[in-house]
């Protein structure tokens, strides 16, 4: 099968990630295309939130043994030849999410990385808080191509309301940009790669390629004088869909200068769309991540590895039962133990991205030293929607992360302390974010 | 004048139901604050402030007015019984009547004297659909280009409601780059695609017969198509361009021996495309190989066996059997093992071991689309027609066609005539690539370019016009009534009469526009309405991502996905396109019909993928959308039904009472009561006993329940499990049915309340903006206006288009505007 070239067996299988071994050969390849030698010197830093929706067995997630020489549970055990690049974090609370009306679900996707109650509703007046991710991604946006990716690996397209009145916008994404902007999630790897690389036809010979980009540029001028005049007419909510249309255009604008003063090359062909398989889809997305990081296009990502609430199912590890119902299991065995694989599953997946991370040079070392990469959900317990003693953890080192231990928080600490810890990492020195009454200190 | 009168005689009635009463409205105030002090601020008061509700605080002269949420809760809990709580005193039956009911002739009376306001809809930014279908109508390619966009965020249940369509830096990239490639597609011809082959695998669906030969019981009697067998495979797929695509199928499974050969076939959107004849008993690995043409988009390819039971041995008893002698071709038995046998099969298709091999599990193992081939790579001819209107050959077009070339395209992408200075920018393009040494073409390509990433075209921004003294709501333009018109019903940009009419000013006679609407509902493009209202409103829409499990459902493939839309869609389009009664979609006694869908609905005599009109009267499934796979499935989980969701799917789109979200704190279900043996139902009615679930679930799940003949994916059944089904079910409010039939009778005569909310939501997404209370007044007058045309489904988009908020749009303050022109004059 064939997401991405049809063509090379050998690089296509790169890309669609069956393993850790057989990916290496093409970031090698890619390397000359990737990273300049300036670019490897860089202090770039990248932080990133991978999600998994519907809480976790947490018996089965949390280790008994606080401090360095841990056991890793069945669910962590993945990660396992990780160990001195992660953290595993318990403890932590998100209180935003107990507060205010909503689903379950809702809430605690909608509050998670901003500490902020979603405000209850199925309409358009959609309002949470802008996330620790965006205040990082704005901080980075001049530095790099694209200011944050949100990726998520389900298709989105849900009518409706998607949990008891809540508005969709709270369980499909995770990343707000303002209080009101919820910002969507990317779910055709073949989109992502065309934001990261353009859409440029590479075998277009050079002089049309700059022609026809010196008439979008004109024309996106143009268009933008254009709006500036037509806005003068309108009412104040016209106005704001023109602001948004504005801010747009600039945006568009300062991408295309940015990558005109620094031009990245593809490193291979387009992925041509979802691929069937799971796992192999999920693989494919951490790697459109990783190139990202590598060619510095940009610091700040979210996933999604299913929308919260989500009803996948995963006959391929033999649970064939959509993943939300089972997570109301009312204590019934058979249901745990399905949740439990799906949350193995997700772990496996996620070490797949870690050894990828840390796999590929970055400076003088690795992606993964240069990373602060939080793994988890805004649920712990799923059947009772608990927000607090969140299942977390820590990959990567950035900022003086120093993992290889599991910390044991006192209860009901909140979860942004943790995300104050991870923004100092990437150098946006703040003091305080959301509820958070401190730091939590990774580095000592 | 019509519904002025009505209005007229319904305030009539209010008098004289006043009169009847006998009572001054203050007194009766008074009965009700008496009746919530004694029945109701026990616990809903300041201090204990149960459910968030105090009512003491609300006994005020304008509470009715001003706390109207909460007195329609009050209501709500009243008439369904849910309040006063099992445990509480509860008033006399007749008191509580008599208070709801006076609640209710306030709130109508107040509705009443709401001054209807036309309200302001924020320019709307097209949504994918709607991209997509402009697209389509304004060049004439189809290529769905918005399918890659970000999702659009969708509000009260639509995704075209303005205030929630906003655009993100992301989506505007996509918009440029998709302007690029469809003008490019239009006017040089589709992108060339190198040819990749993609796989499909086969799902096992046919584990029953493994190993074994189970036949039908008549084998006189089957799918001769093969398409409704679990022995076909099917799978939708996208071909991004026109062109040859080759299709390779590989079987597997096994005939018995003496058989005649096996007929492959490969089907197309349900069209034979060719047949193929196989020789073999072990048919894995086999494979056979055909080329055909194919149009870019979605596709539903389909592997089948012909006639799969005929040609088998005498001794299977079925149509045409086989002539051939019984005598292997190779006697082998006894000379070599079982697994020398297996390899041989492996190598030598003709080889037959005659006492082993009496399976008839004949199946495909995949299905693998290769191409592009012989893409089509000139532009097509009905594009080029479209965009260079000044009628020269191609490649002779000069330069003076330029401007009227721009013209015609850009007035057109922006739905007005657009003005000489406008022109003026976008030939500047034309002029700029000329002086790069580019060509014409490339230059009007740069410039249609820069038309479709404009606001004009990407948004629907209607301009304010004075009002005239008096009055706060004026008529919007008729341009603007055109797109109105056309977004509405076709989901895309008007067409060259609804221009044309609006450029003659004329489009709002009365006449003309009544004319204009039948027109536009007979139309195929009013199939939009289906898809994109129907879609939504009933989440039929949802179908295409549910999963169901393949081990409980080994029947659900993409044909039956397919044909379960299909059926819905077919429906409401007839009702739509012919003019039937909404009330059509609660019961009804005809439906749409392929042989696949049939024989799942186990209805016989529909033979062939066609789809047909077809009697359900009579049948146990009966009709309307209660009775259809796809809204069955999509209110299911994947591996069971849910009565809960079902009860809330009935609830939300057919009585207009979306039941509100569960109050914080609620405990999750625990088993440990009823053990885990326990039906759903009894576990249900355990949880109901928990009077925080049951002030909701009483409602929801009887009506869910009232539907468990229908299993997870809508076919019928008369057990779950091994457990014998129960489907009645009692409301709060008394009614109580046994059989689905009587379920639905009962929703039909709710249908004031199904009138109600279908036109709030028609009206909604017509306007693209949630439903204010000034719009009370007009949705009553288009309710009842249906309600007089015996629910015809003309009438209620008539009266949707003759409505107040479809007309008019709320003026600005006159000094605001003038401000902004003072400004602009600067």
């Amino acid at each position: 099968m064939n997401f991405l070239t049809g063509k090379h067996v050998d690089r296509r299988t790169l890309l669609r990630g069956v393993g850790a071994a057989i990916a290496l050969p093409l970031l090698d390849a890619m390397r000359p295309a990737f990273a300049t030698p300036a670019k490897l010197g860089s202090q770039a830093r990248r932080v990133a939130v991978v999600y998994v929706p519907n809480g976790i067995v947490m018996k089965d997630w949390k280790p008994a043994d606080p401090g360095k020489d841990f056991t890793f549970t069945r669910i962590l055990k993945p990660l396992e030849p990780f160990r001195q690049d992660i953290t595993v974090i318990s403890g932590l609370a998100n209180e935003a999410a107990n507060k205010g009306k909503g689903g379950g679900h809702a809430k605690a996707s909608g509050s998670f990385l901003s500490g902020t109650s979603p405000k209850y509703t199925a309409g358009p007046d959609v309002h949470a808080g802008v996330t620790f991710d965006q205040i990082a991604a704005r901080r980075f946006a001049s530095e790099t191509r694209v200011a944050s990716l949100q990726l998520g690996c389900e298709d989105a397209r849900m009518v409706g309301n998607c949990d008891t009145g809540s508005s969709c916008a709270y369980t499909n994404t995770l990343s707000w940009k303002d209080p009101d902007t919820p910002l969507p999630v990317e779910v055709n790897p073949r989109s992502v790669f065309e934001r990261l690389f353009g859409t440029v036809d590479p075998s277009l010979p050079a002089d049309v390629r700059a022609r026809r980009a010196m008439y979008r540029k004109s024309i996106l001028d143009q268009t933008r004088d254009n709006t500036q005049r037509l806005t003068a007419d309108l009412g104040a909510s016209d106005k704001r869909k023109m602001d948004e249309y504005l801010t747009g255009i600039r945006e568009v604008e300062m991408r295309i200068a940015a990558a005109e003063k620094d031009p990245v090359t593809p490193p291979s062909e387009k992925p041509s769309g979802i691929p069937f398989d799971y796992a192999e889809y999920v693989k494919l997305m951490f790697n459109l991540q990783v190139m990202a990081f590598q060619s510095d296009l940009t610091r700040v990502s979210t996933m999604m590895l299913g929308r919260e609430g989500s009803v996948r199912t995963y006959p391929e590890i033999g649970v064939p039962d959509p993943h939300h119902p089972l997570t109301h299991h009312r204590g019934h065995p058979d249901f745990i133990e399905k949740v439990t694989k799906i949350n193995c599953f997700h772990v496996e997946l996620f070490a797949w991205f870690v050894e990828r991370l840390k796999s590929t040079p970055d400076g003088d070392g690795s992606l993964l030293d240069h990373s602060a990469i939080l793994y988890g959900g805004a649920l712990s317990d799923g059947n009772a929607h608990s927000n607090s003693d969140l299942p977390l953890v820590i990959a990567g080192h950035a900022g003086g992360i120093r993992g290889g231990r599991y910390l044991a928080a006192e209860a009901k600490t909140p979860v942004a302390n943790l995300f104050v810890q991870m923004m100092n990492g990437v150098g946006v020195e703040t003091a305080s974010f959301a509820d958070s009454t401190g730091m939590l200190d990774l580095r000592a | 004048m019509n519904s002025l009168m009505i209005r007229v005689l319904r305030m009539l009635q209010m008098i004289i139901l006043a009169a009847v009463a006998c009572l001054p409205l203050a007194a009766e105030t008074a009965e009700v604050f008496a009746y919530v002090q004694k029945s109701c601020v026990g616990c809903h008061n300041a201090s204990v402030k149960s459910g968030d509700v105090d009512l003491k605080s609300l006994q005020t002269a304008k509470t009715f007015d001003q706390d109207r949420e909460i007195w329609e809760k009050v209501i709500d809990k009243l008439k369904t019984g849910q309040m006063p709580p099992p445990g509480v005193p509860r008033p006399p039956e007749a008191t509580t009547k008599s208070v709801t009911h006076w609640l209710e002739t306030e709130f109508d009376r107040l509705d009443r004297m709401v001054k209807p306001e036309a309200g302001r809809v924020t320019a709307r930014r097209l949504n994918r659909a709607e991209y997509n279908n402009t697209m389509r109508d304004l060049l004439g390619i189809d290529i769905r280009p918005a399918d890659s966009f970000p999702a659009d965020t969708a509000a009260f249940g639509f995704d075209n409601i303005s205030d929630a369509l906003n655009l993100t830096p992301a989506l505007l990239e996509n918009y440029v780059d998709a302007a690029e490639r469809v003008v490019r597609t239009a006017l040089f011809g589709p992108e060339r695609r190198k040819p990749a082959a993609i796989h499909y695998s086969a799902p096992v669906r046919i584990n029953e017969t493994r190993g074994q030969s189970k036949l039908p019981k008549d084998l006189f009697n089957y799918d001769l198509t093969g398409l409704s067998t679990l022995h076909s495979a099917h799978f939708i797929h996208r071909f991004p361009v026109d062109a040859e695509y080759s299709f390779r199928m590989v079987l597997n499974g096994h005939r018995p021996n003496q058989s005649e050969p096996v007929h492959p076939a490969l089907f197309i959107d349900g069209k034979l495309i060719k047949e193929f004849e196989v020789d073999a008993t072990d048919l894995e690995g086999q494979n056979v190989e055909v080329r055909a043409r194919v149009t870019a988009g979605e596709h539903l390819l389909s592997e089948s066996y012909l006639k799969t039971y005929h040609g088998l041995p005498p001794s299977y008893h079925g149509p045409e059997p086989s002539k051939r002698p019984s005598v292997p071709l190779i006697s082998a038995l006894g000379k070599l093992s079982e697994k020398d046998i297996e390899t041989m099969r492996k190598y030598g298709t003709k080889i037959k071991t005659d006492a082993i091999e009496t399976r008839v599990d004949n199946r495909f193992e995949s299905l693998d689309v290769g191409g592009p081939f012989n893409q089509v790579t000139t532009a097509s001819p009905e594009s080029l027609r479209r965009i260079y209107v000044c009628g020269h050959a191609a490649g002779k077009h000069t330069g003076a066609c330029a401007r009227k070339i721009l013209t015609s395209f850009a007035s057109r992408a922006f739905r007005r005539p657009v003005t000489p200075k406008e022109v003026d920018q976008f030939a500047g393009y034309v002029t700029l690539a000329r002086k790069q040494g580019d060509s014409l073409e490339e230059g009007i390509a740069t410039a249609l370019q820069a038309v479709l990433v404009s606001p004009n075209f990407l948004y629907r921004i209607e301009h304010d016009r004075q009002a005239p003294a008096g009055n706060a709501s004026v008529p919007i333009g008729p341009y603007e009534l055109a797109s109105r018109l056309s977004y509405f019903l076709w989901s895309s940009m008007p067409d060259a009469e609804l221009l044309r009419l609006a450029g003659q000013g004329t489009l709002q006679q009365p006449a003309l526009l009544d004319a204009q609407v039948k027109r536009m509902l007979r139309d195929p493009k009013s199939f939009a309405l289906v898809e994109n209202f129907a879609g939504q409103w009933l989440q039929f829409r949802n179908i295409e991502v549910v999963r169901p499990d393949q081990e409980r459902f080994p029947m659900f493939d993409d044909a039956l996905r397919l044909s379960m839309r299909r059926e819905t869609e077919l429906f409401i389009d007839n009702i739509v396109r012919q003019n039937g009664s909404v009330l059509e979609l609660l019961d009804a006694n005809y439906t749409f019909l392929n042989e696949r869908l049939a024989r799942f609905y186990g209805i016989p005599g529909v033979t062939g993928p066609e789809f047909r009109r077809v009697d359900v009267s009579g049948t146990q499934r009966g009709g309307g959308v209660l009775a259809q796979a796809s809204i069955l499935t999509v209110s299911s989980y994947s591996t069971r039904t849910s009565p809960v969701l079902r009860g809330k799917w009935i609830l939300e789109n057919l009585l207009n009472a979306p039941p509100p979200a569960p109050p914080p704190g609620v405990p999750p279900l625990t088993e440990s009561k009823t053990g885990q043996d326990a039906t759903l139902r009894q576990q249900m009615e355990e949880h109901r006993k928990n009077p925080t679930c049951a002030s909701c679930h009483s409602r929801m799940d009887p009506l869910g329940f009232g539907l468990e003949n229908f299993n997870a994916i809508g076919a019928w059944r008369t057990e779950d499990g091994k457990l014998p089904l129960d489907v009645s079910g009692a409301l709060p409010d008394g009614r109580s049915f046994q059989t689905p039939a009587q379920l639905k009778a009962m929703l039909t005569g709710d249908r004031d309340a199904f009138a109600r909310g279908l036109t709030e939501k028609l009206l909604m997404y017509a306007i693209g903006r949630g439903i204010e209370r000034y719009d009370r007044p007009a949705v009553a007058n288009i309710t009842t206006n249906l309600a007089s045309h015996d629910y015809q489904f003309s009438q209620l988009v008539l009266g949707i288009v003759n409505s107040l908020p479809f007309q008019m749009r709320h003026a600005r303050e006159t000094s605001q505007i003038a401000a902004t022109m003072g400004e602009r004059s600067k």
